[in-house]
């Protein structure tokens, strides 16, 4: 077998050399999928535009694995004790890819022009939060609040809000630049090219304003559609880094164990994603609170980590993730008991109505899932049908409400006021956005907690509040939360500090080398 | 019609294929005997190999479903499509086809490029966009197999119609006046059965094998367990889990097979002529 | 000058049908449940009506259905395929970087299953009875009731994974920066499993077809004749059968060379080939309506060059179809 390989690569020996070469300098090969749209990250956050994009931009700040603000574009910060103005210094010789100096007028431009007009998750923050944003001089910014906002401090990573070359987007149409194809950021790594449907290749930005960063001189992505071959390339070499979600879960530990390979559930402690069935809260049986609970006993949310995501991640107690802060363990339980469920579905009046349960399109294990579930339901009595559809068409059922059951998963970005309100505040129940209130949940005392939570600058005052809102989501169950999940990123052992922050291969590549 | 079986009998390869359908179908008319339970009910643990436990003969899946009941419950669904979306593309194909040859002419030409245009449309893609429009469920998918898979019935059927059409028994029907249906229907189409079986026959095969590539693309209807369901489904587990997508896909394998072997011998059985010649 | 009034005619009726195919198209993609601009905005995690319009505006969904198809026939009439604002590129420009990795894929695994399928048919043919005869037909029958996708992954398991001879994804080592000779038989050597995977249930076809075709000759009149006046069986096999069975064969081809750039997504899916039937794919599921539109668009254009293409070889194969029609 192995004599084979050789007198093969022997016959192709001038591939063979080129190949080598290749490898003499530090590069590392990690699969992106599905291939992102855009590049310019603060047109784009899908997940694999985050990916990459992290590499190139930069925010203001950067977390460690415990949340807390690490210097990035921001070199240091004072807050005002009460808690309405912020300042940031920020670092010193700074320069976009394309050499023009970075100052603070970059930030006054990205935070208070671009993403407010174009970034979906800026754009509440400033306009609900923010008095205003001024250079004080090229390297301070000050941002004065209209109120107490503690997640500030959390909200500032580059996803949430990169730096946006103000010399490139100033007065032009930002949609359609032809700049957003040759994205220009601070990052430690520049786009070189893209090879549409097979690579995305970065190199080293070698005037990075990090002495002795980055480490690792290339960086191709390369887009592989299907998981199987995914696994496959991991194992012959092609690939170095597997992403989360880049391969079926049950070769995640055959995978890990290869020789030289290692895996890490870190470097998602900003997204701590749940995944939960939205409910449609409007009509029929589902607006009875009775009924969601028999639901909740009925699924088997054991069977589901256990063996659906073999052994990933953690059956939630309720809206926030034992993994953030203001989790209270103190809530309603909801143990998996088809007798009790049986006798509340019955209490509730249910007369076998067709429930539809919408899939969510991203891949085998959300599909194994979904039929998971309903045959946990069908076996209570419940007559569930499922409904797939592709992300076009999931996100616009899910968005226009037009569902009875819905899988979703959404990220909690370190602080309930950002990640998690928006899912049960009464505010946010509008057409549109499939990760709003899609259920249509409105309870006046969960709002005002809500909302007071946000604007208390008080930590014990706002854990309360968290407390008491968890109880009562928990009691109304207004989704199904069903897995805190758990994201294992495997890569190569040789590849070291690849996952240093909260956000993981996101912005891992500044720090990360290569024995 | 003795001597069809007998001409049918004597080809071995016609009368194996034909045994392995009549098994299948049996299997399929049987599945809710054979195995009460819905084939996507865990009834053991997860990954179990074949023969490892009694009464598991194929094993079970990533979510210790009993792969064998869903091979036999599978069977129902993926005939049901494979014949479904056959008619649906003969009940285009053949009354499209016997009008253009029956009629010739511009009606002729007109319909013929109407048929070329559904062949210019790559296919598989153009079933591809038809599903993920209508939603993936049993309707779309066999609208969509039965619309891409009607324009060679058509092509074939015209060929007929249009030979048959100059024979002499026509031509007396048309000379004592009989209505143009009643001449199709009664002199015409009678006579173009047997070729239209034979496509038939083979076009129930391609559809059951289309049927799992859409399904492979995530593009099956996630109600129904079909064979193509659980060869895409248990793709990823063929390092170590290997049965789990093997049976099903021998089981469509076999059924294809049997479909063209059958669909052969009945060729060159209604054939004796023409005997092992065109497909 | 016969052959050019043909060829003339061929091609105009070629545009009216891919004119028809382009509005069909349009009208089919528009009934599509999901929104191109929900799509985009939604994955940001959050989606507001004001942002929701901005991007309407942008991709000119705001305007009345009639408008939006007048504004993409009047352009197609102009060659141009549109804007991609998902991407921000022009559909052609997007289309014409995958298009050659398609062609590549398609036109080895045309020419492997054209090749292999009218030898072994043949052959077959030949020993019709033998042995051979069986195990030609079995395994190719083999290959057309398999399930494509299952073969392609079998495939990279056992040459990429467990022998170690071949490259399992991709369309040459990325990374390597290989050129002239060396880039050519890197690119080879990624090209191998592709191209054999989806030739092979072709090859079937074409055995099955070519099969049934010589024998069907083999049993005609002027065949009889031949033999009759004490030609040869070479002669006989080379210049009377298989030159008339040969021409099913090629119309069939003919048709199936659309298939070949349809078919080609399942295979461009597991092997990470980077042609247009992934862009495609991918297209579709984001809602990317002019690139949808597009390869659509460009792969009928394709299979109308191909036919036209076909019937010029029929022409030149066979003189008495020139004759008669």
């Amino acid at each position: 077998m192995k004599l084979s390989r050789y007198a093969f690569a022997a016959a192709l020996c001038a591939a063979a050399m080129g190949f080598t070469a290749a490898k003499a300098e530090s590069v590392v090969h990690v699969v992106i999928e599905p291939e992102p749209p855009l590049l310019m990250q603060g047109l784009a956050q899908n997940a694999p535009t985050n990916t990459i994009a992290g590499n190139i931009y930069e925010g203001l700040l950067r977390y460690n694995q415990k949340l807390e603000p690490q210097p990035s574009l921001a070199k240091s910060w004072e807050i005002s004790d009460d808690g309405l103005t912020y300042v940031f210094h920020l670092q010193e010789g700074v320069k976009w890819h394309d050499g023009q100096p970075f100052t603070a007028d970059d930030v006054v431009f990205s935070l208070d022009v671009f993403l407010r007009e174009v970034h979906p998750r800026w754009r509440p923050i400033t306009d609900n939060q923010i008095a205003s944003v001024e250079a004080v001089d090229p390297l301070t910014v000050r941002i004065v609040l209209k109120q107490p906002f503690g997640p500030l401090m959390t909200a500032l990573e580059v996803a949430s809000a990169p730096m946006i070359p103000k010399h490139i987007y100033e007065g032009t149409d930002f949609r359609t630049n032809p700049a957003n194809n040759t994205p220009i950021g601070t990052g430690p790594y520049k786009l070189q090219e893209w090879k549409k449907g097979s690579y995305i290749h970065l190199v080293r930005n070698t005037d990075y304003w990090l002495a002795g960063h980055p480490k690792i001189d290339e960086i191709y992505w390369q887009v592989i559609p299907d998981a199987a071959a995914r696994a496959v390339a991991f194992e012959t070499g092609t690939i170095d880094v597997l992403p989360a979600g880049s391969v079926d879960v049950y070769d995640v530990a055959r995978l890990s164990a290869l020789e030289g390979a290692c895996m890490t559930t870190g470097g998602w402690e900003m997204a701590s994603p749940i995944a939960w069935i939205a409910v449609n809260l409007r009509e029929g049986p589902l607006s009875d609170k009775t009924f969601r609970q028999g639901l909740m006993h009925a699924i088997d949310r054991n069977f589901g980590q256990e063996v659906v995501w073999n052994g990933l991640g953690r059956v939630p107690t309720g809206p926030i993730a034992s993994t953030t802060r203001f989790y209270d363990p103190a809530v309603n339980i909801y143990d998996f008991d088809p007798d009790k469920a049986r006798e509340l579905i019955a209490q509730s009046g249910y007369k076998g109505e067709t429930i539809r349960l919408l899939k969510l399109p991203y891949g085998e294990i959300w599909d194994r899932w979904a039929e998971a579930v309903r045959q946990n339901l069908l076996d209570v009595g419940v007559n569930v049908e499922l409904v797939s559809s592709d992300t076009a068409g999931w996100t616009q059922k899910t968005s226009d409400w037009d569902f009875d059951m819905t899988f979703n998963f959404l990220y909690q970005l370190g602080d309930p006021a950002i990640g998690v309100s928006r899912s049960y505040v009464s505010s946010n129940i509008a057409k549109g956005n499939p990760f709003g209130n899609v259920g249509g949940y409105s309870n006046p005392a969960v709002d005002a907690l809500f909302a007071a939570a946000s604007a208390e600058a008080d930590e014990a005052v706002r854990q309360a509040k968290y407390s008491e809102v968890q109880k009562i989501l928990t009691d109304e169950l207004p989704v199904l939360w069903l897995l805190e999940m758990e994201q294992p990123t495997i890569y190569r052992c040789d590849i070291k500090d690849l996952v240093t922050t909260a956000i993981g291969v996101n912005d891992g590549f500044r720090d990360a080398w290569r024995e | 019609m003795i001597a069809f079986l007998k001409r049918f009998s004597r080809n071995p390869a016609a009368v194996v294929g034909l045994v392995i359908l009549v098994l299948v179908v049996a299997f399929a008319i049987l599945a809710p005997l054979l195995y009460p339970n819905s084939p996507w009910k865990p009834v053991q643990r997860p990954f179990l190999a074949p023969f490892a436990q009694a009464g598991f003969p194929m094993g079970t899946d990533t979510l210790g479903r009993d792969v064998a009941a869903g091979l036999v419950h599978g069977a129902r669904v993926s005939l049901q499509i494979g014949v479904v979306s056959t008619i649906v593309a003969l009940l285009i194909g053949v009354p499209l086809g016997a009008i253009a040859g029956y009629s010739g002419g511009w009606v002729d030409d007109l319909l013929m490029r109407f048929t070329e245009f559904f062949q210019t449309i790559p296919s598989f893609a153009l079933a591809i966009v038809m599903v993920a429009i209508l939603q993936p469920q049993l309707g779309s998918i066999i609208l969509a197999i039965g619309v891409v898979s009607w324009p060679p019935v058509a092509r074939l059927v015209r060929g007929e119609v249009l030979s048959l059409r100059s024979r002499e028994y026509v031509q007396a029907a048309i000379t004592i006046g009989q209505s143009t249906p009643r001449i199709i229907f009664s002199q015409i189409l009678p006579n173009t059965i047997a070729p239209i079986i034979v496509i038939g026959s083979l076009m129930v095969g391609t559809a059951i094998l289309l049927e799992s590539s859409l399904s492979f693309l995530g593009l099956g209807d996630p109600n129904l367990m079909s064979w193509g369901y659980m060869v895409g489904a248990g793709r990823t587990r063929l390092l170590d889990s290997w049965w789990i997508s093997f049976f099903p896909g021998i089981a469509i394998f076999l059924t294809v097979l049997a479909l063209n072997l059958a669909g052969e011998g009945l060729n060159d059985a209604l054939n004796p002529r023409l005997s092992r010649g065109r497909k | 000058m016969n052959l050019i009034m043909f060829l003339l005619g061929r091609v105009a009726k070629g545009v009216v049908v891919l004119m028809a195919i382009a509005i069909l198209n349009f009208l089919l993609i528009h009934a599509a449940p999901g929104d191109p601009a929900q799509v985009m905005a939604g994955q940001g995690g959050a989606a507001d009506e004001e942002l929701l319009q901005q991007l309407r505006v942008q991709y000119g969904l705001d305007k009345p259905f009639l408008t939006q198809l007048g504004i993409y026939a009047g352009s197609y009439l102009q060659f141009d395929l549109g804007f991609s604002y998902r991407q921000q590129q022009s559909v052609l420009s997007l289309i014409m970087d995958r298009l050659p990795a398609t062609l590549l894929l398609t036109g080895s695994a045309f020419v492997i299953s054209l090749l292999v399928g009218t030898l072994m048919g043949m052959l077959a043919a030949r020993r019709q009875g033998h042995w051979s005869d069986g195990a030609i037909t079995t395994v190719s029958l083999m290959f057309y009731a398999t399930p494509l996708f299952w073969i392609a992954l079998m495939s990279q398991i056992i040459f990429s994974l467990k022998l170690g001879w071949l490259p399992n994804v991709g369309y040459e080592t990325i990374g390597a920066n290989l050129s002239g000779f060396a880039r050519m038989l890197d690119i080879g050597r990624h090209l191998i499993l592709p191209a054999m995977t989806l030739g092979l249930f072709f090859t079937a076809v074409y055995v099955r077809m070519m099969r049934a075709s010589m024998l069907q000759v083999a049993g005609s009149d002027f065949v009889k004749t031949a033999r009759a006046k004490g030609l040869s069986e070479g002669v006989i096999l080379r210049h009377h059968i298989a030159r008339n069975a040969i021409l099913p064969v090629v119309t069939l081809a003919g048709l199936q060379a659309g298939q070949l750039v349809g078919g080609a997504v399942l295979t461009e899916t597991v092997f990470a080939w980077p042609g247009i039937g992934r862009l495609m794919f991918d297209a579709l599921t984001q809602r990317d309506y002019p690139i949808l539109l597009g390869v659509f668009f460009i792969s009928s254009a394709l299979v109308i060059g191909f036919n036209i293409l076909t019937e010029l070889v029929y022409r030149i194969v066979d003189p008495r179809i020139g004759a008669q029609g």
